[in-house]
């Protein structure tokens, strides 16, 4: 796995992402990094919400259009993830928090997948759902966060 | 012209324009006008929301003072320090103002009248230390000793992140789940108002207002936190200064959706929205992304 991940780090596009110093290069990835996540958590807190009954007064079928956003968020995150991911896969890879991350990014995407069909379609309340879901984000967001800190903690 | 000159510019608002907000509120409350009842409550809102950046303009001016070795330390420490003590009420009175435009109660209003007094006073009384900065001519023998230092939560605020590690690295993550909050209910919200979703009545969505406005408080909490701690990383950098702005423009901005009236006639009238709709839709996203892209950018553009 180590040679695998130094291999990664070494490949053309790595050693651009964390080198080049442009402003194309890290910052513009981490910018669209936050606009992809902030969009996928804050449209499923803004839905949670509704399923926790705020604002009941939401048909659930005029919020359906809005999974292709949450999904095209989710891309962009995950492309944007990946790229950040190679520039440094070793420090990533032997980073806690980045492990807790992806662990409740996926129990995020789960609950939403969950709502879409239980809730959505299946017409369940979605309540327990949707605080999980909420519950996954805030600990996928706090552990993302946290990542650099802990880094630099554990070295 | 320097961010002290911004400094001096706004500094007037939080005092003369809370003044005149006040006054507005005072004159509802008399008279029972709906129109006067809008008017004091966006002008509370507007005044609380550029407090911010006055407040900000003035660690830029303390910069400029201290590079100038002008700086008269203990006048400005105490100025800081009621500024801030003034600038908590006043926040407050900006919010609970905003809660009487989006869906009004009984207590609101003379809430909001006796808090922004209070900021009345404390303001007049930072103007006051801070005149002293200014114009040292007018200070009488003793006056800056007799500088109040007492409550001083500037001072309390940088000492709580700069004595705890812990505090910055939370107040990072608070910051993010309340820029994730407000990004969320503004999407909705906007895309509500530019007509993309339909079959809703924009004041059901409108619901969710206030847990945009938590974020937005979380963020200006966690940031106020920030810009103590190291006033200067923020000061003297650009994209902070376009991030304040388009910030502020942003908040003004979420009044429009938070006042806005629709006429929901037949079912088909509430699906369409029209064009000044989608302008204002497009632009409030516009603004709260440019807002993320300044704070993003910020360790690597804007610094001198």
């Amino acid at each position: 796995v180590a040679s695998v991940l130094a291999l990664l780090e070494q490949t053309g596009l790595a050693v651009w992402i964390r080198e080049s110093g442009t402003l194309y290069g890290y910052p513009l990835i981490l910018f669209l990094h936050t606009m992809g996540l902030s969009t996928v958590v804050g449209i499923s807190a803004a839905v949670d919400l509704r399923l926790l009954g705020v604002a009941p007064g939401i048909p659930l079928a005029s919020l359906e259009k809005l999974f292709g956003l949450v999904w095209a968020g989710f891309a962009l995150t995950a492309a944007t993830g990946t790229l950040l991911f190679i520039a440094d896969a070793a420090k990533h890879a032997s980073n806690p928090a980045f492990f807790v991350k992806l662990a409740f990014v996926g129990g995020g995407v789960a609950a939403l997948v969950l709502v879409r069909g239980r809730v959505f379609r299946g017409g369940a309340r979605g309540a327990g759902l949707a605080a999980a879901s909420l519950a996954c984000w805030l600990v996928a967001l706090s552990a993302g966060r946290l990542m650099a800190y802990i880094a630099e903690f554990i070295s | 012209v320097n961010l002290a000159h911004l400094h001096l510019l706004l500094n007037h608002v939080p005092t003369i324009g809370l003044g005149f907000g006040l006054a507005l509120l005072a004159a509802s409350l008399l008279r029972d006008s709906e129109d006067l009842r809008r008017a004091g409550c966006v002008a509370l809102f507007g005044v609380a929301l550029v407090a911010i950046p006055a407040y900000l303009s003035g660690s830029a001016a303390d910069f400029v003072l201290q590079s100038a070795s002008k700086r008269p330390q203990e006048v400005v420490t105490a100025h800081q320090n009621a500024a801030m003590t003034a600038l908590i009420p006043l926040e407050i009175a900006g919010l609970v103002a905003w809660l009487a435009m989006w869906r009004p109660r009984a207590w609101h209003r003379p809430a909001a009248l006796m808090l922004s007094i209070v900021a009345f006073a404390l303001m007049a009384r930072a103007g006051t230390i801070g005149g002293q900065i200014r114009h040292p001519e007018i200070v009488t023998a003793g006056a800056a000793a007799a500088a109040p230092s007492w409550p001083s939560p500037a001072a309390a605020g940088a000492a709580f992140v700069l004595d705890n590690p812990w505090v910055w690295p939370i107040s990072e993550v608070v910051h993010f789940v309340g820029l994730c909050l407000l990004f969320g209910v503004m999407l909705l919200v906007n895309l509500r108002l530019a007509g993309v979703i339909g079959g809703v009545p924009q004041a059901e969505v409108n619901r969710l207002l206030p847990w945009g406005m938590a974020g937005l408080g979380l963020n200006i909490v966690t940031g106020m936190l920030f810009f103590l701690a190291a006033p200067d990383q923020y000061t003297q950098n650009g994209a902070f200064i376009w991030k304040m702005g388009l910030m502020l423009l942003g908040g003004l901005g979420l009044l429009y959706p938070t006042m806005v009236t629709e006429e929901s006639g037949s079912p088909r009238d509430v699906l369409q929205a029209g064009l000044t709709h989608k302008v204002i839709a497009a632009c409030s996203l516009a603004i709260w992304i440019g807002v993320i892209f300044f704070g993003r950018f910020l360790p690597y553009i804007g610094m001198e």
